[in-house]
C-alpha cells in the first residue's frame, strides 16, 4: 500500500486493513439482503409456497393460537435441517476421505451454477416485475446465461481476477440468504440458533464433522474445495512483531533455527471447511433444488502449528531451503503476520448473518441496525479470539446469539422507548 | 541466476498457493507494477494481471487470455470483458517498453476488447429498440417478448 517515507506504518494501519478487508464483503453482503428484502417483501402479499409447505408439514401457521405450537414446529424443522446438515457433512468428511476431488469440485461447480442461474435469474425476475422493467426475453437470458456461466468459471474453474471471484462469492451470499429468508419467522430463529450450536459442536467437539475435515485437510496438506471467501492479503509490517510470531512458532516446531518459510508461512494461514446445508427435501418438494445442496463452508480458523504438524512442515523444508539459503535472513523476515495468507471466512457465515440481518429487516430498520452491530461486534470477537488460539474457530455462534439477543432487546425494549421519545419529539 | 530463482519462487508459489499459502515475495525483488528503483530487473517487473504479485505467471496468462478469448466466442461476451479487465496491464503498456511476454498476450487481449465492443454495441442497440420502440415498432409481439408478461405466463417466479 502506499505510503510517505516518513511514516512508517503502524499495527493498527495494517491490522485495521485486515479486519476492514474481512467486514466490508460481509457488511456489503447484509446491505444487499436487507435491500432486497425490503423492496420485494413489499410486493409479495401471499406466502410462498416454500413458507406454506413448512406451515402444513410442521404446524406453523402464521395464525397459529399458542406460542408454544409455533415454538415446537419450528424447532422440529430446524432439528430436522440440522440434522441432515450434519449427515450430509460426514458424507463429504468421507467423500474427501477417500479423495473424491473432481467428484466434490463438479459437484460444487453444479451447484453453484444452479444458484446463480435458477435463484438469481428468479430474484432478478422478481425485481423486473417489481419495477415493471421492460427487458426483452432474448436480452434477459442472454444476459443471465453470461452471468451465470462466468460465475461459475470464477468461483471454480478458472483463476479470475480477485476482485470478480469475491464479487461473485458476495453474490451467492446473497441469493442463498434471501432464499433463507423466505422460511417463516419462528422457523428462521430456531434455524440461527441451532445452526450456531451445530457450528459451535462441529468445530470444537473432537467428533465433529468439521474438525475431522480440517485435520484430514491439515495432514494431507491438500485445498478442501469449498465456498470460501479470501480476503487479500495485506503487505506485512516491517518490524518486532513478526519476529514475535516467529519465536512462539518456533515453540511449537522442533526444527529450532530451521523454521522453514513454510511453517511460518502457516502463521495464519487459514483453511476452509466445508459444510453443506441442503434444501431439505422435505422442507420444499416443490422447489426445483430439491435434494440440492450447497456445500459450503462456515468458520474462520488459522492453522494451528502443533508439534505434530512439524513432520508435514519438516517435508516441506527441502523445498524451500534453497530459498532460505539464497535470501537468508530477508525470507524469513518477509513472513509474518499478514503476509502468508489472508483471513478466510466461510460463505455459509455470509449466509446466516444476512440471514439473521434480512428478518430484522422485515420487522423494522432499527432491528437491522441493532443486529448488524451486533454481527460485526461479534465477528471481531471471533477474530480476536482467532488471534489468539491460532486454530479452527466457528464464526456463528458468538454473531448469531448476539444478534438474537440484540433483536429481541430492540423489538421489546428499544422500540418502545425511541416510539415514545420520537411522538413526544423529545429525540431522534 | 536471479531469473531462475524468481522462476523458482513462482512454482514454489504456485504449488503451496495451491494449498492457500501465499508467500510473500522477496521485498527486494516484488515489482508490484510500480515497484521502487533497482538495478536488477526484478524490481521494475511488471505482471501481467491486474492483480499483481497475486495473479498469474507470465506464462500462465498467455494460456489463459487464450481460453478467455476462445470461450468467448460461445455467446459468453462477458468472458471477453474479464479478458479485458483482468490483463488490464497489458492493454496499457505501450508496445514499445513491454517486456517480451506481453507481446504474446496482447493480441488476444485486444481481440476481446474488440469482440466485447461489438457485441455490447449489438446488444444494447436491440435492447434500447425494444425498450423504445415499444409496442407501437413491434405489435402485439412485444407484449409477447416482454420479460414480465413472461415470468407470468410461465409461472417462473412462482417457485420460490
Amino acid at each position: 500500500m502506499a505510503q510517505d517515507p516518513d511514516s512508517t506504518p503502524s499495527l493498527l494501519d495494517s491490522l485495521g486493513e485486515e479486519i476492514i478487508r474481512i467486514v466490508a464483503p460481509v457488511s456489503a453482503c447484509m446491505l444487499l439482503v436487507v435491500l432486497l428484502v425490503s423492496t420485494l417483501s413489499s410486493s409479495s402479499s401471499s406466502p410462498s409456497p416454500l413458507s406454506s409447505l413448512i406451515a402444513t408439514a410442521y404446524s406453523d401457521p402464521s395464525s397459529s393460537s399458542s406460542i408454544w405450537d409455533k415454538l415446537s414446529g419450528a424447532l422440529l424443522s430446524s432439528l430436522v435441517f440440522v440434522a441432515s446438515v450434519t449427515l450430509i457433512t460426514f458424507l463429504l468428511v468421507l467423500l474427501f476421505y477417500f479423495r473424491c476431488t473432481r467428484f466434490l469440485k463438479s459437484y460444487m461447480a453444479f451447484s453453484s451454477f444452479v444458484v446463480l442461474a435458477f435463484l438469481g435469474g428468479e430474484v432478478i425476475l422478481l425485481l423486473v416485475t417489481h419495477f415493471d422493467f421492460p427487458i426483452d426475453a432474448i436480452t434477459f437470458s442472454l444476459l443471465l446465461l453470461n452471468f451465470s456461466v462466468v460465475g461459475v468459471m470464477s468461483v471454480f474453474m478458472a483463476k479470475m481476477p480477485i476482485s470478480i471471484n469475491q464479487g461473485y462469492l458476495v453474490i451467492i451470499g446473497v441469493l442463498v440468504a434471501y432464499w433463507f429468508t423466505l422460511l417463516p419467522e419462528w422457523t428462521t430463529w430456531a434455524l440461527l440458533v441451532t445452526m450456531a450450536l451445530y457450528d459451535l459442536a462441529a468445530v470444537l467437539l473432537p467428533g465433529g464433522p468439521l474438525r475431522l475435515l480440517v485435520e484430514l485437510a491439515i495432514s494431507r496438506d491438500e485445498e478442501i474445495p469449498a465456498l470460501v471467501y479470501e480476503a487479500r492479503p495485506v503487505e506485512p509490517l516491517p518490524g518486532a512483531r513478526r519476529r514475535l510470531w516467529r519465536e512462539r512458532r518456533d515453540f511449537g516446531t522442533n526444527s529450532g533455527s530451521n523454521s522453514n518459510p513454510s511453517s511460518l508461512g502457516y502463521m495464519f494461514r487459514q483453511t476452509d471447511e466445508r459444510r453443506d446445508f441442503g434444501t431439505n427435501s422435505s422442507l420444499n418438494s416443490n422447489n426445483s433444488m430439491t435434494g440440492e445442496v450447497l456445500p459450503e463452508t462456515r468458520l474462520v480458523i488459522s492453522e494451528q502449528e502443533s508439534a505434530g504438524d512439524s513432520s508435514v512442515s519438516e517435508l516441506r523444508a527441502p523445498l524451500l531451503q534453497t530459498q532460505l539459503d539464497s535470501h537468508g535472513e530477508q525470507e524469513i523476515e518477509g513472513i509474518g503476520l499478514g503476509s502468508s495468507g489472508a483471513i478466510k471466512l466461510g460463505l455459509g457465515d455470509f449466509i446466516f448473518y444476512s440471514v439473521l440481518v434480512g428478518r430484522a429487516a422485515l420487522y423494522d430498520f432499527m432491528t437491522v441496525y441493532a443486529c448488524y452491530l451486533a454481527i460485526i461486534a461479534g465477528l471481531g470477537i471471533t477474530l480476536l479470539l482467532l488471534a489468539f488460539y491460532r486454530k479452527a474457530l466457528p464464526a456463528l455462534p458468538v454473531s448469531i446469539m448476539l444478534g438474537v439477543l440484540f433483536y429481541l432487546l430492540t423489538r421489546v425494549l428499544l422500540e418502545v422507548f425511541v416510539v415514545q421519545c420520537s411522538t413526544n419529539l423529545l429525540m431522534f | 541466476m536471479e531469473g531462475q530463482g524468481e522462476h523458482e519462487e513462482d512454482e514454489e508459489r504456485r504449488h503451496l498457493g495451491g494449498s492457500g499459502l501465499i508467500l510473500r515475495r522477496d521485498a527486494a525483488g516484488s515489482g508490484g507494477g510500480g515497484g521502487g528503483g533497482g538495478d536488477s530487473d526484478r524490481s521494475s517487473q511488471q505482471w501481467p494481471t491486474v492483480d499483481g504479485p497475486l495473479g498469474l505467471s507470465e506464462e500462465e496468462s498467455v494460456a489463459y487470455a487464450r481460453r478467455f478469448f476462445l470461450w468467448g466466442f460461445a455467446l459468453l461476451p462477458l468472458l471477453w470483458a474479464v479478458n479485458c479487465f483482468y490483463f488490464w496491464p497489458v492493454l496499457r503498456s505501450r508496445p514499445s517498453s513491454s517486456p517480451s511476454s506481453f507481446s504474446r498476450i496482447r493480441p488476444y487481449v485486444l481481440r476481446s476488447a474488440i469482440g466485447f465492443l461489438v457485441f455490447a454495441v449489438l446488444l444494447s442497440s436491440w435492447a434500447l429498440t425494444f425498450v423504445i420502440g415499444g409496442e407501437q415498432l413491434f405489435g402485439p409481439v412485444w407484449q409477447d417478448l416482454v420479460m414480465y408478461n413472461l415470468a407470468d405466463k410461465l409461472g417462473l417466479t412462482g417457485w420460490v
